[in-house]
């Protein structure tokens, strides 16, 4: 009866035109879940409480998975999430894999948001009391490991590929030290002949897409848009679900849907964060270590099960204490302000039958996602075939757009898609690795903010490795992160060698 | 036969001329001030405003706060009164401030609340003087929910124990944000701390972060003993069991008296009047000098590009006060637990210019 008084037809309809939505949003590069849920947003007021959230969440579901098609087709991640999902997805898509990489990515997302699904509905508030005990030490540590990441990634030379990430974090730092986040709104890394310019820094949204997007195409124009396995290759014929693959990979599915989560449920420390950890995780358990990079499915699994995961983890916090997980539920608390609604602590005990619409909304919203993007593969995976002299000035108009509508209309973030296309492009030939580049730049802001804010909590370099167990824990993670990717690095060396 | 044609069109072309100067005129006849006073509004702004969308940017990144909750509900009567497509982007207060230096034709206008002249008391990156750079439009709005909250388990019950511990060589840390609402918070206390016992304010010690919830993790971790709250955010904390880590009171409301009697009846979730009414001057004081209190409210009011027409501006403070003249919207505002504080211009430049007085006194004491 509960059930059936909260699944009104409105209810589904809304949340199936969420979810489509938001697969649309996704899937532009330079769109993301965010975006599709603000822009949704101003429409919920005319609903009542539940139809908003099951439109709004279908919208967030949506937009978090539909970042892997541009993704794994085109090299493109449609979300900042689903960059570690182009690590793989996109050299299977390459290989002439692309529909069994967009099978494996969609069921890999619908088992992350089933997982995420079961922890924020069993233990919400447990875990909101966990969560808590993540202060700025342990949030920089966490922020930390997931930086270990750039060790595991850099395919020449660790040296490069610490050089290229470093530049990221030092390219993101560049701008104001934001007030907002307790900053002292000073200039840094910035000539005083462009502070007008660059006084809010770079978007992540346009350099991203600037990085992967345009530099592709612009190497792609280099060699002529001519690419044989896109051209000549049927995609669909070897698209069958391979059900052992999945036994193999029970493990890193559960092990990547967890750190998801976990990350989700952390305020502050960012979607991306969630799937760059749970690669680097999958990369140091796999047993095909050399193979991740090259269209090994195991990265692609732990990139979309954690960006999945991810999604009921940020309503962890939004739900038990009113502070969002992630951008997009910051967005979403919107919702619940116009509304009238006031999220916090009590809110699941004063509104059980919002909780419970939210919970259906989530359940709902993966299966939906699931199906639509399971029997629209075939469709989907066609993409690759379209000639690129079509295709390419249809993802350029999209990618402008989308960086355009990062900040609601700033045209530097224009300039921005431009030159980091450029940089990606110029870049790559001197050496520079985009990967721990733009791994670099997601995460050297909050790396700093976390750093500079436990400073000055605490008073004291020793905080970083006193505060609690939890930051011990860590420290053995990190570390063990580094080693194992220091021993990769060299087996591959010696193989290389012998070869 | 080629010289006819000549002919003709040198005509069509002088006719076609002769009708787009007579058009020309009737427009400026038309935006002549009589002319337009005779007007509805939405005539004035279709001869006005070029586009059909008004663009109402806000000084907050934020789609769930406070500057947004105003600003729809504003934006979507205003829309109705101006028969345009009004829309609100959150772009932030440097965005926000380049949106409306840069276009003067009235299709883009600001929304922001005290944090657009405290920036530029507090010498922020990117704020500057709001009378001189912008023309200061109608306020529209006041959240009451300003405040500071400690855990509950807490010695201090009210701001006024946060001043005598300080007066009396305690260290008291105090998260807030720097550069703007919350700042001026501390900035008030440290002041009545130095007219009370002078030389003792450098005992009030500032914690800079950022959004609530940094805030309030803050608050969890033992770091600092008082945070800026809002009662919207914190009011739920507060009714958590003491041995929760999470569990905080209240011990100061910024906003008058006469704010919080304005409020709706039911006052906010388990708050009623008379609970918030405990926490606001005169009930806690906190001297700003020899003669009065400090309050703050937290005020939402209109800019525009400084240059941008006399008529627009003109038709901008109509619209508001047309807006204001809902019942329905007024009461959608309340429901929100917002007071509606529509002032015109002049009242809203009178009323403004005395704030920024007020708390320039303050923030330039501390300094001395």
């Amino acid at each position: 009866m509960d059930f059936m008084q909260i699944v009104s037809p409105a209810f589904f309809i809304l949340l199936v035109t969420g979810v489509l939505g938001g697969i649309v949003f996704g899937a532009i590069p330079g769109m993301t879940a965010t975006m599709a849920v603000a822009v949704f947003l101003p429409v919920t007021y005319a609903f009542e409480i539940k139809e908003a959230l099951a439109l709004l969440i279908g919208l967030y579901v949506g937009g978090i998975s539909g970042g892997l098609v541009p993704a794994i087709l085109l090299n493109i991640p449609g979300t900042p999430s689903s960059i570690t999902t182009t690590f793989d997805g996109y050299p299977m898509a390459q290989r002439g894999e692309g529909a069994t990489a967009l099978r494996i990515g969609v069921t890999a997302s619908l088992f992350g948001g089933l997982v995420s699904f079961l922890i924020l509905a069993l233990f919400a508030p447990l875990l909101a009391d966990v969560a808590i005990q993540f202060s700025y030490v342990e949030k920089f540590l966490l922020i930390l490991f997931a930086l270990t990441v750039i060790a595991a990634l850099s395919k020449g030379s660790m040296l490069v590929g610490l050089t290229s990430g470093t530049l990221g974090i030092l390219i993101s730092l560049v701008g104001t030290y934001s007030i907002s986040v307790g900053g002292n709104g000073k200039l840094r890394l910035v000539p005083s002949i462009l502070a007008p310019i660059l006084k809010n820094g770079f978007s992540l949204l346009p350099v991203l897409i600037g990085l992967f997007a345009i530099a592709t195409m612009i190497r792609e124009v280099e060699t002529g848009m001519k690419n044989p396995s896109f051209d000549d290759v049927d995609l669909t014929k070897k698209a069958r679900f391979d059900w052992r693959l999945w036994k193999e990979q029970i493990g890193n599915l559960i092990r990547s849907s967890f750190i998801g989560t976990f990350v989700g449920m952390l305020p502050g420390v960012g979607g991306s964060a969630a799937s760059i950890l749970s690669y680097s995780q999958a990369k140091n358990y796999s047993k095909k270590k050399d193979a991740m990079g090259t269209g090994e499915p195991t990265g692609l699994i732990a990139s979309e099960a954690a960006n999945n995961g991810l999604t009921g983890g940020a309503l962890i916090p939004l739900l038990s204490l009113g502070i969002p997980g992630d951008s997009t539920t910051a967005v979403l608390i919107g919702a619940f302000t116009l509304q009238g609604v006031q999220v916090g602590p009590l809110f699941i005990g004063n509104h059980p039958e919002t909780w419970k619409g939210i919970l259906t909304a989530l359940f709902f919203a993966n299966l939906v996602m699931f199906v639509v993007m399971f029997f629209s593969i075939r469709g989907l995976a066609k993409i690759v075939r379209v000639p690129k002299y079509i295709l390419y000035p249809i993802i350029v108009v999209m990618c402008v757009i989308g960086a355009y509508a990062t900040n609601y209309g700033v045209m530097f973030d224009i300039w921005t898609l431009l030159v980091f296309g450029i940089i990606g492009y110029v870049g790559v030939k001197f050496g520079l690795e985009v990967p721990p580049f733009i791994i670099g730049f997601i995460l050297g802001k909050s790396a700093e903010t976390y750093f500079v804010k436990s400073l000055e909590s605490y008073g004291t370099f020793a905080i970083f490795f006193t505060k609690s167990p939890i930051v011990v824990v860590l420290w053995g993670l990190i570390l063990l992160s580094v080693v194992l990717s220091i021993r990769n690095s060299r087996r591959l060396r010696v193989k290389t060698k012998r070869r | 036969m080629k010289a006819m044609k000549r002919k003709y069109l040198v005509g069509l072309l002088i006719v076609l001329l002769g009708l787009a100067l007579v058009g020309c005129l009737n427009e400026s006849a038309a935006k002549d001030s009589n002319a337009l006073a005779a007007m509805s509004l939405v005539e004035r702004a279709e001869l006005l405003i070029p586009t059909p969308n008004v663009r109402v940017v806000i000084g907050s990144t934020s789609t769930g706060g406070d500057t947004y909750q105003v600003s729809n509900m504003v934006a979507q009567k205003l829309g109705e009164v101006l028969g345009k497509n009004v829309k609100v982007d959150a772009v932030g207060a440097s965005n926000g401030f380049d949106a409306i230096n840069r276009i003067d034709d009235g299709s883009t206008i600001m929304i922001f609340h005290d944090m657009a002249y405290l920036g530029y008391l507090y010498e922020r990156e990117g704020y500057t003087d709001i009378f001189s750079s912008y023309q200061v439009g109608p306020t529209l709005a006041i959240n009451p929910g300003n405040s500071f909250s400690a855990p509950k388990n807490s010695a201090f019950s009210t701001i006024e124990d946060v001043i005598e511990a300080v007066g009396n060589g305690e260290v008291v840390k105090i998260a807030i944000q720097p550069g703007g609402v919350s700042e001026i918070g501390y900035s008030a206390a440290k002041n009545a701390i130095k007219m009370q016992y002078p030389g003792m304010e450098e005992n009030l010690v500032a914690v800079h972060t950022g959004s609530q919830s940094d805030k309030n993790q803050l608050l969890f971790d033992g770091q600092v003993d008082v945070i800026h709250s809002s009662i919207q955010a914190n009011e739920q904390f507060a009714q958590l069991p003491m041995d929760d880590q999470k569990a905080m009171k209240f011990i100061w409301l910024t906003a008058r008296q006469e704010t919080i009697l304005q409020t709706n009846d039911s006052g906010f979730g388990s708050m009623n009047i008379g609970d918030m009414l405990a926490y606001v001057s005169p009930q806690v004081s906190v001297p700003m000098n020899e003669e009065e209190d400090f309050t703050f409210d937290k005020e939402f009011f209109m800019l525009f590009h400084k240059e941008m027409d006399e008529e627009l501006v003109k038709l901008y403070n109509d619209a508001a006060a047309e807006v204001f003249a809902d019942e329905v919207l007024v009461q959608q505002l309340k429901d929100a637990f917002f007071i509606p504080n529509y002032k015109d211009i002049s009242d809203a430049q009178t009323y403004l210019t005395e704030k920024v007085a007020a708390y320039d006194a303050i923030i330039s004491s501390l300094k001395e």
